[in-house]
Formats: structure tokens, C-alpha cells, sequence
């Protein structure tokens, strides 16, 4: 199960499992982001290699409104994901229980 | 344990259902849960992509041996696609010259301990290796 939504600092909260078939409700829901914001990785268990095609395409058309999504709370697995695609170097990341 | 899946995307719940019966049986901790799922997902996804007209379900195998777990994903009356060959993935570039896509063959190589391509007959067949740590029995 996948869900995204706003939390009450408006920052984006993405829960469960970001896999192909739910990467398509991801991007919908990113795309109608206008600024950037913090998404709080929280409670996102597994994010597959769909997810980071949704998360760069985020990223680049929000870079140029001046500022990027900025990821908090990303559990060793996903980081590892974002080091080996090499996504820590255009992302700003907080690891979970920094 | 095996099973055949329903070549397509919606068939992913039924697959990580079928991963979570296997790892609950052999009690697999959730540190090699889940390159084992990140890479089953990839593969699988490859072969519905690239096969779209290939009416054959998807047989999916995964194993417990000793230290290890072994996981095969078998394509029918398929085209032959090397996944051990595959290019290099960009990793470096800048954000602006980033492009989606090509990266799950270079996460896989990153996660698993071996990958293996075997190829006869129109049968297409992707296995890979997870070696389990302490924390498993």
C-alpha cells in the first residue's frame, strides 16, 4: 500500500511502498507541487527504482523554481539506494535519526 | 517456492505476497528483505516492459539455501536479453543531465552477491544470489 499526502507543516509524507504501480498516483500527486518542500520518508518502507524516476523528474522541474525537494527522515535502505544511484548528490537527504 | 504471475505491473502486490509468505517461513531478516524484493521488482518490471505481447506468465522461484537465498525469474517464448551485460549506468551526471530509467540493473549489481543470465530455447532466465547475515537463522 502506498499513500502521499501534505502533513500539518505542509511538507509531503510518503507512507508504505513506492513500486511501479503506484509511481504513476506518486507523480500525479508531485507534479501539482508548485514550490520546494520537505518530504519525510518516514513511513515509506521500500521505494524501488520507479520511485527514484518519479522523485528526479520532481526534482528537476522544481530545481528550476529556485529550490529542490529535501528528503528527511530516510531509512538506511532507501539511503543506500540514493548513494549507489548517486542521487545523494542531487538531493539534500537527512537519514533517519540525524 | 514458486509461482507464475500475470505478466504486468498490477501483478507486484500478489509478487511481494508471495515474498512475504517465503521470508515469514525462513524467518528472513528485514535487512535482506528488501534488496531481494527491490530486485525481484526490477527484473519482473523488465520482462513485463520488454515482452509486452508475450501472453506467458512470469515463474518466479526463490529459495532458501543455507546462507543464502536463491531467487530465479523465468521469461517463456522470450526474446533473449542479457541483464549481466547490460551498460553502465550514469551515476555522476549533473541533476540537468539526468535522465530517468537505467538504473535498476546497476542497483541490482549493487545489492545482490551474484546475477547470472542463461538463456535456450526462448526460456529467459534471470537468477541472483543474496547471502543472509547473522541476523537470519
Amino acid at each position: 500500500m502506498f499513500e502521499i499526502d501534505f502533513g500539518n507543516q505542509s511538507q509531503i509524507i510518503f507512507s508504505g511502498r513506492l513500486d511501479a504501480a503506484q509511481a504513476e498516483k506518486a507523480q500525479a500527486f508531485l507534479d501539482a507541487i508548485p514550490e520546494p518542500r520537505v518530504a519525510d520518508f518516514a513511513k515509506l518502507e521500500y521505494l524501488s527504482s520507479a520511485g527514484l524516476g518519479v522523485l528526479l523528474k520532481t526534482q528537476k522541474r522544481l530545481m528550476g523554481t529556485g529550490g529542490g525537494l529535501k528528503l528527511i527522515n530516510v531509512s538506511k535502505h532507501i539511503y543506500d539506494i540514493f548513494r549507489y544511484s548517486g542521487f545523494d548528490q542531487i538531493f539534500e537527504i537527512e537519514a533517519a535519526g540525524e | 517456492m514458486k509461482q507464475k504471475f500475470k505478466r504486468s505491473i498490477d501483478s507486484l502486490d500478489l509478487v511481494f505476497q508471495f515474498t512475504e509468505r517465503f521470508f515469514s517461513r525462513e524467518k528472513v531478516s528485514a535487512s535482506a528483505q528488501f534488496p531481494v524484493n527491490f530486485s525481484i521488482e526490477e527484473l519482473f518490471t523488465n520482462m513485463v516492459k520488454y515482452n509486452q505481447d508475450n501472453p506467458n506468465e512470469i515463474l518466479l522461484k526463490v529459495k532458501r539455501k543455507k546462507d543464502r537465498i536463491e531467487v530465479s525469474l523465468t521469461d517463456f517464448e522470450a526474446q533473449p536479453f542479457d541483464v549481466t551485460s547490460a551498460a553502465p549506468a550514469d551515476t555522476t551526471s549533473p541533476l540537468a543531465e539526468r535522465k530517468p530509467g537505467g538504473l535498476g540493473l546497476h542497483l541490482i549489481r549493487k545489492m545482490v552477491d551474484t546475477l547470472d543470465y542463461h538463456y535456450e530455447n526462448g526460456y529467459s532466465k534471470i537468477t541472483f544470489t543474496k547471502l543472509l547475515g547473522q541476523g537470519n537463522v
